[in-house]
């Protein structure tokens, strides 16, 4: 039998060496880590605009960071539809009446625009973006780019088949009503513009996406429809 | 009330073991006998209650991004040693109702065998702290919480125990006993659970 | 060859089939039932738990005459989670794609029982060389039941083996269509459960 003495001591060493550990590898790492996260974020803009096909080509980071310089420029907006003289990097994440927007630039005219939407699934909180055509009312094209779904299961909300669904779909009915997209539990009704396709076995995290995605495109309805009527 | 149903929720409709599958190791080894059973849903929900409202002090005061704030550290984030973090705090706790045990109830003790120390893999334990996370309950909502699932452990797994305990009397192919047939019913349990958390096919 | 005595030889293959750590020794069924809806990601389970649980057996055998029996657990969790955080960090920082599948397996791994297990079960007791054989051994056997199970469901629920559609659409044209239970943990359960039976049958094996 160990004496408390040595129990103690040994709890002690084995802390220290495992903290020293973690700590140095996080601290030295964090700088790479928090690249890839940003480039993955800016990837996953482009490719919500539909810039960015991965099938047909892997992209470096530099050609990420390059188009997204050329073509993808912030905003920052408060909850009434202003713009706002910040910038992203000003921006306080805890300050929930200021949300980013982005637009895609095509030829000084706007391809897209880019809303960020995030919310809980059925395990984890689910980022992604959504883009509407220039009408702001038809999706351009939707990514969610970092969950903790099950894999096969809710985390195939990532994968192409779902997102590809989502195009061509209307964010706002006949009539002017935000009423956002709905994920079908099962098989979306032919021709519905407001419903796509579920996973089936996932309708949790089908719902939590209805949820947020309504709840975060009702904090940029204001600019949404001051914008819109600029259209008409 | 609004606490009242949070329990019910956590107890039934979102049942940590037949709703999420966590904790499904000694679940299937320990189920054999009713009483072991018994023992072990105890030491679950003495443990849930006790590490589910640690973790979420540590969490808010140690670990997220500010929470170190008080300390005059404001930008220090140690979110990466969550994992570590919560699965000590459980680790200890565990270790603790494995001498409480040992010293007062040999029996159950030598009975619980090898899964005693497994409730500190149990992922319905390391799950519970993570969903507290996750959701961002207060602080008791997670306490409701943490009893909630450790009570829906324990009745999952009484109930378990009993319906193996009548099954050992049914005529069964000698490769199906034990283990075998108690994955089925396992299986037959979780699509009956199903209908109250909603999930459809 | 002294690598591979008799006795070592039976730690690393004893566990692939007589003493499976999922069917006989039943450890780690819960990440058996969350990464099998798919082959891909049962391999990618199973590539982790390989590095994790050899590793973690050797650490733990190492230290196994110093660590004080009253915070053994604590210890031998500490080295496990430290492994997983350490390569998940480093992934995370090197190969950003991979580390993106493996998310949500880190605290999978942590807490499948087989590591804590084995280390309890085996490591503590043994010298290093076996109990890295007996962690790899076991790995493999795990690996072994999660392919087996995953290919079930992938196929049955999904149509597919590995990402690749196998039943053609004119199939499904004609009526078919997936067993959507496969897909939920049910599926799981009842296919594990029919494996068991299965494997008992061929080696014989009567509990009680």
């Amino acid at each position: 039998m160990h004496s408390n003495r040595y129990t103690l001591l040994f709890a002690a060493a084995v802390t220290i060496v495992a903290s020293i550990l973690l700590a140095s590898a996080a601290t030295f790492l964090k700088p790479l880590q928090d690249r890839n996260e940003a480039l993955n974020v800016k990837k996953n803009i482009l490719k919500a605009a539909g810039l960015v096909n991965e099938h047909s080509h892997k992209y470096s980071a530099d050609e990420i960071e390059k188009m997204y310089a050329e073509k993808i420029r912030e905003q920052i907006i408060d909850s009434k539809g202003n713009h706002l003289a910040v910038t992203l990097k000003e921006l306080d994440p805890k300050d929930t009446g200021k949300f980013p927007i982005f637009f895609d630039v095509e030829n000084g005219d706007t391809a897209a625009v880019i809303i960020p939407v995030s919310g809980k699934g059925l395990w984890s909180t689910i980022y992604g973006y959504i883009a509407l055509k220039p009408d702001l009312n038809t999706v351009q094209g939707i990514t969610f780019y970092k969950h903790g779904e099950t894999p096969g299961l809710g985390g195939e909300i990532e994968k192409e088949w779902f997102t590809e669904n989502f195009k061509d779909t209307e964010i706002f009915d006949a009539t002017g009503v935000l009423v956002s997209i709905t994920v079908a539990k099962g098989e979306a009704p032919k021709g519905a513009k407001h419903t796509v396709d579920g996973i089936s076995g996932s309708t949790l995290t089908g719902n939590g996406i209805n949820r947020f995605l309504k709840a975060d495109l009702k904090k940029y309805q204001p600019w949404l429809e001051r914008h819109r009527k600029e259209l008409n | 009330m609004e606490y009242l149903s949070l329990f019910i929720k956590s107890v039934f409709i979102e049942n940590i073991l037949l709703a999420y599958f966590l904790g499904m190791c000694s679940f299937l080894a320990v189920s054999k006998r009713v009483d072991n059973s018994f023992g072990l849903g105890l030491a679950v929900i003495f443990v849930l209650t006790i590490t589910a409202p640690t973790n979420w002090l540590i969490n808010h005061f140690l670990l997220l991004e500010g929470a170190l704030s008080w300390a005059g550290l404001p930008t220090v984030d140690l979110s990466f040693l969550r994992y570590i973090t919560f699965i000590a705090v459980i680790a200890a706790m565990v270790q603790l109702v494995e001498m409480v045990l040992d010293r007062h109830f040999p029996a159950l003790y030598s009975a619980l065998g090898i899964f005693l120390p497994l409730i500190a893999v149990n992922c319905a334990i390391l799950g519970t702290s993570l969903f507290m996370v996750e959701r961002e309950y207060t602080f008791l909502e997670t306490a409701v919480f943490g009893f909630g699932s450790g009570t829906g452990f324990f009745l999952a797994i009484v109930s378990m125990a009993a319906i193996r305990y009548k099954v050992r009397y049914s005529h069964i192919p000698d490769g199906m006993k034990g283990l075998g047939i108690a994955m089925i019913i396992t299986g037959l349990m979780a699509m009956a659970f199903m209908s109250f958390s909603g999930i459809s096919l | 060859m002294a690598l591979l005595t008799p006795q070592n030889k039976r730690a690393l293959m004893d566990p692939l089939v007589l003493n499976n750590p999922i069917d006989k020794q039943v450890l780690g069924i819960c990440s058996a039932l969350a990464v099998t809806v798919m082959v891909k990601t049962a391999v990618v389970m199973t590539l982790a738990v390989l590095f994790v649980l050899s590793f973690s057996n050797l650490f733990v055998s190492l230290l196994r005459n110093h660590i004080p029996g009253k915070i053994r657990i604590i210890v031998e969790l500490t080295i496990v989670a430290s492994l997983v955080i350490l390569v998940d960090q480093i992934l995370k920082a090197f190969l950003y794609d991979i580390s993106k599948q493996l998310s949500v397996f880190v605290g999978l791994i942590i807490t499948n029982c087989i590591i804590l297990g084995r280390a309890e079960a085996f490591a503590l007791q043994n010298r290093p060389w076996p109990s890295f054989l007996d962690g790899f051994g076991n790995a493999l056997g795990y690996g072994l039941i999660l392919i087996f199970v995953s290919t079930g469901r992938e196929i049955l629920g999904s149509g597919s083996f590995f990402g690749i559609q196998l039943i053609p659409q004119a199939f499904y044209d004609m009526g078919y269509q997936n067993m959507g239970l496969m897909v939920l943990a049910p599926g799981a359960f009842i296919l594990l459960g029919l494996i068991i039976w299965l494997q008992r049958t061929i080696f014989p094996y009567v509990e009680e």
